[in-house]
């Protein structure tokens, strides 16, 4: 899926994860966590496995994450994927 | 303590009644209300106001909560509502200004830290990729290498002889010579036709092939839409607005071109004008840093008669419809277009588009 605008998903509450996403030519990814130290590598896991199950190639993704376990975060990267985009998903492949 | 305090909106056109306590609450904590907030996001527990944050253009400020409200993750509910309502604005890329105390608290909301002027003021911005995307716009379309690289940023409202004089003597001090037209709409003349006019004019030039024109970018911090209501006395805000921007060209956006120069015209009248290019020298060659220094240069005001051309008589002569006596004070480009507009009637402020 192509991102053609800005857009967000989520929230900064304890135990969610805010993810923005926007254009770019290139895809660029960032994660805050606050338990970065505990689970950060399956936190970008996490995130990077969603993406590329949306086919996402390019855009700016950022996630920040207040300790949302796994199923929140990925729908909160899809729910941001989808409003940044025009694209309809390909629900099979999620 | 029980449930999470309610959140609201308030438009601070549309409910002025609202904007009573959310005055109470900033003063409670020694804040003021800036003029140019559109909107407040608004916590309330039962009748009371428990906490705020504002919202200009693309600026998140204004912000209070009461004390006893601290250290329960209210501040990241209202910024998570103040950062949909700029979405729905269409705004996507957000500041804030803040004491350097708040630096932690906003890191904590998403944002990322930009430039401090210790002891005053920390700005941040709701994206960990928006000045690496821009210095790497910058360097991608407006490097050109070469010895010596000058940079002039001009608000330019509208392009005058006084700025022509300064962008050629600056042109003819280096081989190349950027121009940055300021984006801000906070002008007579909006965005889109400074711009123009200043493409125009430098275009012009004898020295024209040697210039490269382009908006200026979000980190362009200007005191026209600094925010200023933390802050003391008009050379705190000038020292404040200053140092930020400063230190965001010095090192960031002049590496990404490689700039060595920059060049500023004086204002013999303005007092304000002259803080800032005192804090010129001090921020972009004075100042400790890893980038190179970057050396100012103040160009002289050319006058017409006794009194200096500057942008304001231009605009004060425009709008009392005296065209003939503009031919010595803007180059022909610049009186082509405000002749044409005057004929269409248009000395008021054109309206334009805001970001």
């Amino acid at each position: 899926m192509r991102i053609v605008r800005a857009a967000v998903a989520g929230s900064l509450e304890s135990s969610d994860a805010l993810v923005k996403v926007a254009p770019n030519d290139e895809l660029e990814v960032d994660i805050q966590s606050t338990v970065m130290g505990q689970y950060g590598d399956a936190i970008t896991t996490v995130v990077n496995e969603t993406l590329e199950k949306l086919g996402v190639t390019e855009g700016f993704v950022s996630v920040d994450d207040k300790g949302a376990l796994d199923f929140a975060i990925r729908a909160r990267v899809q729910g941001a994927v989808f409003r940044g985009s025009d694209e309809q998903p390909d629900w099979s492949r999620l | 303590m029980d449930a999470a305090p309610a959140l609201s909106v308030v438009s601070v056109a549309h409910d002025p009644d609202d904007l009573v306590p959310v005055r109470a609450l900033l003063a409670e904590q020694g804040l003021g209300l800036d003029d140019d907030v559109e909107l407040f996001v608004t916590a309330h527990r039962g009748d009371d106001l428990v906490g705020c944050m504002g919202l200009a253009g693309n600026v998140v400020k204004c912000s209070a909560i009461s004390d006893d409200e601290r250290g329960f993750g209210l501040s990241a509910r209202l910024m998570q509502e103040v950062t949909y309502q700029a979405l729905d604005r269409g705004r996507s890329h957000l500041f804030v200004y803040t004491k350097p105390t708040n630096r932690r608290v906003f890191e904590s909301l998403g944002f990322t830290f930009l430039a401090e002027v210790p002891g005053t003021l920390v700005l941040l911005e709701n994206t960990p990729f928006g000045l690496a995307r821009t210095c790497r716009q910058l360097r991608r379309h407006d490097y050109v290498p070469a010895t010596r690289v000058g940079v002039a940023v001009l608000n330019a409202n509208p392009f005058t002889r006084g700025h022509e004089y300064l962008v050629r003597t600056a042109a003819q001090n280096v081989d190349v010579l950027h121009v940055w037209v300021v984006s801000e709409d906070a002008s007579m003349f909006s965005a889109d036709e400074r711009f123009e006019l200043v493409r125009a004019g430098c275009a012009a030039v004898p020295e024209g092939d040697r210039i490269r024109v382009r908006r200026g970018t979000d980190y362009t911090v200007s005191r026209a839409t600094f925010p200023s209501y933390f802050l003391g006395d008009e050379a705190e805000i000038v020292r404040g607005a200053a140092g930020l921007d400063l230190q965001l060209f010095r090192e960031h956006l002049g590496p990404a071109i490689g700039a060595t120069d920059r060049f500023v015209g004086t204002e013999p009248l303005s007092p304000i004008t002259n803080l800032y290019n005192q804090e010129m020298h001090h921020w972009l060659e004075e100042s400790a840093s890893a980038s190179p220094t970057i050396r100012v240069h103040e160009i002289e005001r050319v006058a017409v008669g006794d009194a200096p051309v500057s942008a304001s008589r231009v605009r004060a002569l425009f709008a009392a419809g005296r065209l003939d006596e503009l031919d010595a004070l803007v180059p022909p480009t610049t009186l082509a277009y405000l002749r044409a507009r005057a004929h269409t009637g248009q000395t008021s402020p054109t309206p334009s588009v805001k970001k």
